[in-house]
């Protein structure tokens, strides 16, 4: 896994994909969406009333780790976490919801892709996949990225209140010392190509800045 | 709720107009780079002043990033928590 975030000559964000590493990130990203109610990817219909409103009635920090990480409470007293919460939590899942949608379906083949080929007379390498990034959609690839890191992050133990100091290098040397048949290992990898990607789209970005 | 407010709130907020802040959490998954570069989008902070608060959330576990009313603040602490930062919201006499 190697892919890495570029700028072409036109200045568009471009990133090539094997077809399996775009798997494993749509593999994700349906995960992701399904697990902030997305009602495309899990077909539930949420309450329309409470669309309108913006609230979701909610008040109560969510069951799920990963789901109180990407929705944490915005103040340490209860009662006005809980009341900050109602008002802005389905808010907060919908911007994630969304931003995860247009990465989601930059991934998805369509026709498109293959037709942009069409003139060349290279035949269409399908291992491959590249996606070309309009600049608007830059920020919701970025947070996105960031909240799969985050997710993954939960489910490895990363971070943990019985590790405070598992710092990026401590958990690298306790994932590595793990034997291959160990299931987390391929989630620690997944988790690390995932930190290198979202580097490299940030290089680009800090490297725009400064021109 | 003027009425169950102290002399001693009252006092806080007669003194000061940034009477709430918005304080930003360590955690081991955001990359240092990023940090800085929600600093900057967010808040609009140069990136000397946007590594440096990065820098502080790394080496203190927490750092203040911005103060106002809390209004204001629940603004910036929602923003936050759209890109993935472990903030929250609290009275500046509380630090």
């Amino acid at each position: 896994m190697s892919s890495k975030f570029l700028r072409n000559e036109q200045g568009f964000t471009t990133i090539t994909f094997t077809t399996q590493e775009s798997q494993v990130l749509i593999n994700l990203l349906e995960q992701l969406l399904e697990l902030l109610g997305d009602s495309s990817v899990t077909g539930d219909h949420s309450d329309p009333l409470m669309n309108l409103f913006g609230s979701s009635g909610n008040d109560a920090p969510p069951d799920d780790p990963v789901l109180r990480r990407l929705l944490p409470n915005a103040y340490s007293d209860e009662s006005d976490a809980a009341e900050f919460r109602r008002y802005t939590e389905s808010g907060l899942r919908e911007k994630k919801r969304s931003a995860a949608h247009i990465v989601y379906e930059a991934l998805l083949p369509s026709e498109l892709q293959s037709d942009t080929e069409w003139n060349s007379d290279q035949p269409v390498d399908r291992s491959i996949f590249k996606v070309v990034i309009d600049s608007r959609d830059i920020q919701a690839w970025l947070t996105t990225l960031n909240d799969l890191r985050l997710a993954l992050a939960v489910r490895l133990g990363i971070g943990e209140r019985s590790a405070p100091d598992d710092s990026t290098e401590k958990s690298a040397q306790r994932f590595e010392l793990m034997t291959d048949n160990d299931p987390m290992k391929a989630v620690y990898a997944v988790y690390s190509w995932l930190g290198w990607l979202q580097q490299s789209l940030l290089e680009l970005l800090i490297d725009g800045d400064e021109k | 709720m003027v009425g169950t407010l102290t002399d001693s709130e009252i006092e806080l907020n007669l003194k000061s107009d940034r009477p709430w802040i918005c304080v930003v959490w360590d955690d081991p998954v955001n990359l240092m780079t990023y940090v800085t570069h929600v600093f900057m989008v967010v808040f609009g902070y140069s990136k000397e002043k946007a590594h440096e608060l990065m820098m502080k959330v790394h080496n203190e576990g927490k750092a203040t990033v911005s103060s106002g009313t809390r209004e204001e603040m629940e603004r910036d602490v929602q923003q936050l928590h759209e890109y993935g930062l472990w903030a929250t919201i609290q009275r500046a006499d509380e630090l």
